[in-house]
C-alpha cells in the first residue's frame, strides 16, 4: 500500500473516503490500569503498517479486548499514546474523538445490534459520525447516506433483509449486518473483537473470509482478536500474541509453530484451541 | 461523492421495497384520531393554561417563600395519624390478602374457589379506595379507623393478586417433594410454598405499606383525619404558608419511608438469595 | 468449638455443626414490629383507635348501604354520560401528554442512556419528589390555585403519570442488556444519536406498556378527581353522596367498574401484542 496515503492528513470534518487509503496504527508504551486495580496492558508498543491483516491472539483476560478498545478510544490508556493514521487517539476528546472513531470500524463478538429495530437502521448507526445530530433526531437521512448503507449491506449479502428486524436474523447474518454497519462508516481501519467466537464453525470461516476480503479488496488495515490458532494461521498475515497484558509473540502468522502458541497460551495446546476445517 | 455517482449506483442495487405494515399504521392513525378528539372535545380552558406559569410562580412563592413553621408540631401529629392508618391498613390488608390469595393460586385451590376469588379481586382493584371509604364510614364514622379499614379492603384487590402470582411463580419442585412424601394440602403450603415465597411476600407487604402512606393522605381529603384532612382544611382557607409546610412534610415523610422500606426490602430479598445459595452447598 | 468436638464423640458419632443463633435477631425484629404496631393504635399520640364496638353496633348500616348500592337506580344514567366521557377524556389526554414528556425524561434518568451522573441524579431526584405527593393532594391544591374544572385534573394526572412511567421505564432500561450502545460509540456517535436510533426502539415495548398502565390508573384516579372539584364523574359521586342517594351511587360505581375493567382487559391484550 502506498505510504503517501498515510501521510495525507485530512482536515477536521473532511470526508474520508476509502480512496484515501488505509492507515497505520501505532501504540507507544501503552499501559491500561482499570479503576479496580487490574492492569490489562503493560507497556505495550506496537507498529502496524497500513493495509496489514493482523491477528491478536491470546486467552480471555490476556488484554486483547482492552488493546483493541484503546485503538478507537473506547478505553483510554493510563499511560502511553495511540496513533491511528492522522489521529492521536489518546489526546482527542468529545467531537474530535467521535470523528476519529468514525474513521475506525469495529465489530464485536456479540454483534451489538439493536434487536428490536430494522437492519437498515442498525447499519445507519455507521453513519453517525458523518451526520449532524438534528438529522439523526428527526430520522431524516440524506440520499447519499442511504446509498452508502445500501451498498454496504449489499457487499455482505444482506440487502435482501434490509427492512427486517435485526433480532430475527441468525448469528452469522447478524455479524454480517454488523460488518455492514462498520463498512458504512467508510473506515480506513477495521477492528474486530472476537468476531467469530459466538458462531458455528462454517459461519465462522465465512465471516473470517469476509474480513480477509475487506483487507484484500478495500485495502483496509484489519486487526482481529482471536483465541483460535488455526483461524489466525489461515486468514491473517501477521500475528501478535498477548499474555497477561504483554506482547509475547510478534511475527508471521502462517509460520507460527505450536510451540509459539504454547508460549502465548502459557500451557500446552489443546483441542479447543482449534476451530477445525469447514 | 457527486450526485451522478450516487444515483448511478443506487439504480444498480436491487433494494427491496419497504414493507407497508398497513394494520399497524391504521391502528396508529386510529389512536391518534381518538386522542385528538379527546383534546378537541375536552374543555382545556386555554386562557387558564396561558396564565398557568404565572399562577404557579405566584402560589409557589406564597407557599414556600416563608412557610409557617409554627404548624410543624400539628403537622407531625397528623402525619403520625396517617402513617398509623397506613400501617394498620397494611397489616390487616396483607393478612386478608394472604388468606384469600393462597386459595386463589393455581395448583392450590380448586377452580370453583379460584375464579370467584379472582373476580372479587378484580372488582376491588377497579374500585377507588375513596369509594370504599365512603361505604365504610357509614359503619365506623369519620375516623382514622375507617381509613385503615378502607386501606385494608382496598388493598386486597392488588395485594391478593400479587400473592397468588408470587405463589404461582414458585418453582414446583419443592411442593412436589412435599406431596411425594405424603404431605397434605396444608403441609404442602407450609413446607413447600411458604419457605420459597415468604421473602417475596414480606417484601410486597412492605411495599403495600409504602403505597398506603400515599393513599392514606388521599383518604384524609374525605375527612377521616390525618395529614390529608389538615391539608384540605388549610387549602380551603387558603392559608398558603401552612399548605407549603404540609406539602414539604408529606414529601419528606414519604421519601424517608420509601427509603427505609426500600432498604429493608432489598435486605429481605438479598438475604433470601444468600440463604438459598448456602442451602445448595 | 473444641469443647463441643471433645464432647460429641462420647454421645454420638455425628459431628453436628453448631446451630446458628438466629433467634436473638428474630426477637429484636419481632419486638420492634409489635412496639411500632402498638404505637400506631394509641389515639393519644395520634394513632388509630381500633373501634370494634362501632362495627358491632353499626354493621347493619353498612349492609343497608351496600344493599342500596346493589339495587342501582338506573334513572340517573343519562346524567352520567357527559361526566363519564369527561373522565375518560381526561385520562386519555393526561396519558398522552405524559407519554410525550416521559420519553426524553426516561432516557435522561437511565444509566445506559445518560452516563452523566449529575443530570441523571437530578432528574431522578426531582421525579422522586414529584412521586412523593399523592394524586388527590395535587388536585386539591391545584383546584385552589386555578379554579374548579378539568385543567387541575389533567395536570394532576400528568404529574402522577410522568413520575410513575419514568421510574418504571428507566428501571427497565437500566436492567436491559445495552451492548448495542458500544457499537454506536465505536462508530463515533454521540449519546443523543445512539439513544435516538438504538435505545429508543429497544425501549419501545417498556414505554408503551407503562403508558398503557398509566392510562389504566388514570381512569381510576380521574373517576374520583371530581370529589375535590377537578372534573369528571367524581363530581356526580360527591353530589349523590351528599343526598345519601346510595342507589344512584351504585349505578355510578357500577359504571366505573365496567369502564376500568374494560380498559384493563383492552390494555392487557395490547400489551401482549407488544412482546
Amino acid at each position: 500500500m502506498s505510504d503517501t496515503a498515510a501521510a495525507r492528513r485530512p482536515e477536521a470534518g473532511d470526508h474520508v473516503s476509502p480512496a484515501s487509503g488505509p492507515w497505520p496504527i501505532t501504540l507507544d508504551n501503552v499501559t491500561v490500569r482499570y479503576p479496580n486495580g487490574v492492569v490489562a496492558l503493560k507497556d505495550v508498543s506496537l507498529s502496524i503498517g497500513a493495509g496489514e491483516m493482523v491477528a491478536v491472539v491470546g486467552l480471555s483476560g490476556s488484554g486483547k479486548s482492552t488493546m483493541i478498545r484503546t485503538i478507537n478510544g473506547l478505553v483510554q490508556p493510563t499511560q502511553g499514546t495511540v496513533t491511528v493514521g492522522p489521529h492521536a487517539m489518546t489526546s482527542l476528546k468529545g467531537a474530535a474523538l467521535r470523528r476519529a472513531r468514525g474513521d475506525i470500524g469495529m465489530i464485536f463478538q456479540s454483534f451489538n445490534l439493536a434487536d428490536r429495530t430494522s437492519v437498515y437502521r442498525n447499519a445507519m448507526v455507521g453513519r453517525f459520525s458523518h451526520t449532524p445530530t438534528w438529522r439523526t433526531l428527526l430520522g431524516i437521512s440524506t440520499a447519499e447516506d442511504r446509498d452508502i448503507v445500501m451498498r454496504a449491506l449489499a457487499s455482505v449479502g444482506m440487502l435482501e433483509k434490509v427492512w427486517g428486524r435485526a433480532g430475527a436474523l441468525s448469528g452469522g447474518q447478524k455479524q454480517r449486518v454488523a460488518i455492514a454497519r462498520a463498512l458504512a462508516q467508510e473506515p480506513a481501519v477495521m477492528l474486530a473483537d472476537e468476531p467469530v467466537a459466538s458462531l458455528d464453525p462454517p459461519t465462522a470461516h465465512s465471516v473470517m473470509a469476509d474480513l480477509a476480503d475487506i483487507n484484500a479488496d478495500r485495502g483496509l488495515t484489519v486487526l482481529v482478536n482471536l483465541h483460535l490458532m488455526d483461524l489466525a494461521r489461515q486468514y491473517t498475515t501477521r500475528m501478535i500474541g498477548l499474555r497477561a497484558g504483554e506482547v509475547v509473540y510478534d511475527g508471521p502468522a502462517a509460520s507460527a509453530t505450536d510451540a509459539d502458541f504454547e508460549q502465548i497460551y502459557g500451557r500446552p495446546v489443546q483441542q479447543r484451541d482449534r476451530l477445525g476445517e469447514k | 461523492m457527486t450526485a451522478t455517482a450516487t444515483t448511478a449506483s443506487a439504480t444498480r442495487l436491487a433494494i427491496p421495497a419497504k414493507p407497508r405494515r398497513l394494520a399497524v399504521r391504521a391502528a396508529g392513525w386510529a389512536a391518534t384520531v381518538v386522542i385528538l378528539l379527546a383534546f378537541w372535545d375536552i374543555d382545556l380552558e386555554w386562557d387558564k393554561i396561558a396564565g398557568l406559569p404565572a399562577d404557579l410562580a405566584h402560589y409557589g412563592a406564597l407557599m414556600f417563600s416563608d412557610p409557617n413553621w409554627s404548624m410543624l408540631g400539628e403537622a407531625a401529629l397528623q402525619t403520625w395519624r396517617s402513617v398509623s392508618m397506613a400501617w394498620i391498613g397494611a397489616i390487616l390488608g396483607v393478612v386478608l390478602s394472604t388468606l384469600l390469595g393462597i386459595p386463589a393460586a393455581q395448583g392450590v385451590g380448586p377452580a370453583w374457589v379460584r375464579l370467584p376469588l379472582r373476580v372479587i379481586f378484580a372488582v376491588i382493584r377497579a374500585m377507588p379506595e375513596v369509594l370504599i371509604a365512603i361505604l365504610i364510614l357509614t359503619v365506623t364514622g369519620l375516623t382514622p379507623f375507617t381509613g385503615a379499614l378502607a386501606l385494608a379492603i382496598g388493598g386486597i384487590g392488588t395485594h391478593a393478586k400479587w400473592t397468588y402470582e408470587t405463589i404461582e411463580a414458585v418453582p414446583p419442585g419443592t411442593a412436589e417433594a412435599v406431596r411425594a412424601s405424603g404431605g397434605s394440602l396444608v403441609e404442602v403450603i407450609r413446607w413447600g410454598l411458604w419457605p420459597v415465597a415468604a421473602p417475596e411476600l414480606m417484601s410486597l407487604a412492605l411495599y403495600r405499606f409504602e403505597i398506603n402512606v400515599r393513599t392514606s393522605a388521599i383518604l384524609g381529603l374525605i375527612g377521616v383525619g390525618g395529614i390529608g384532612a389538615m391539608l384540605t382544611d388549610y387549602t380551603q382557607h387558603r392559608e398558603w404558608d401552612t399548605v407549603g409546610v404540609l406539602i414539604i412534610v408529606v414529601i419528606v415523610v414519604t421519601m424517608v419511608i420509601d427509603a427505609i422500606s426500600g432498604a429493608i426490602r432489598r435486605r429481605i430479598m438479598e438475604g433470601a438469595k444468600v440463604r438459598g445459595v448456602e442451602r445448595q452447598h | 468449638m473444641t469443647a463441643a468436638d471433645a464432647a460429641a464423640p462420647a454421645r454420638t458419632d455425628l459431628a453436628i455443626p453448631p446451630r446458628p443463633r438466629t433467634w436473638p435477631k428474630a426477637v429484636v425484629v419481632g419486638a420492634a414490629l409489635v412496639a411500632f404496631t402498638v404505637a400506631t393504635t394509641i389515639p393519644a399520640i395520634g394513632g388509630v383507635e381500633i373501634d370494634l364496638a362501632s362495627i358491632a353496633r353499626n354493621w347493619t348500616n353498612g349492609l343497608d348501604r351496600i344493599g342500596q348500592m346493589l339495587t342501582p337506580d338506573l334513572s340517573i344514567l343519562p346524567r352520567t354520560w357527559q361526566p363519564l366521557l369527561e373522565t375518560l377524556e381526561m385520562a386519555l389526554v393526561g396519558a398522552a401528554i405524559s407519554a410525550v414528556l416521559a420519553v426524553p425524561l426516561s432516557l435522561w434518568a437511565a444509566r445506559p442512556t445518560n452516563p452523566n451522573g449529575v443530570t441523571r441524579r437530578a432528574v431522578r431526584f426531582v421525579l422522586n419528589v414529584v412521586r412523593a405527593v399523592p394524586d388527590l393532594v395535587y388536585a386539591t391544591v391545584l383546584v385552589a390555585m386555578v379554579g374548579v374544572g378539568t385543567l387541575p385534573g389533567i395536570i394532576t394526572l400528568i404529574l402522577f403519570d410522568v413520575g410513575i412511567v419514568v421510574k418504571l421505564v428507566s428501571e427497565a432500561i437500566d436492567s436491559a442488556d445495552a451492548q448495542y450502545m458500544e457499537a454506536g460509540r465505536a462508530a463515533g456517535g454521540n449519546q443523543t444519536q445512539i439513544n435516538r436510533v438504538t435505545a429508543l426502539p429497544q425501549s419501545w415495548p417498556a414505554i408503551a406498556s407503562q403508558v398503557l398502565y398509566s392510562l389504566e390508573l388514570n381512569v381510576r384516579i380521574s373517576a374520583i378527581l371530581g370529589l375535590v372539584g377537578a372534573g369528571g364523574i367524581g363530581r356526580l359521586i360527591d353530589e349523590m353522596r351528599g343526598f345519601y342517594r346510595y342507589d344512584a351511587l351504585g349505578t355510578i360505581v357500577l359504571e366505573i367498574l365496567i369502564v376500568v375493567i374494560a380498559i384493563e382487559i383492552a390494555s392487557n391484550l395490547l400489551r401482549k401484542r407488544l412482546r
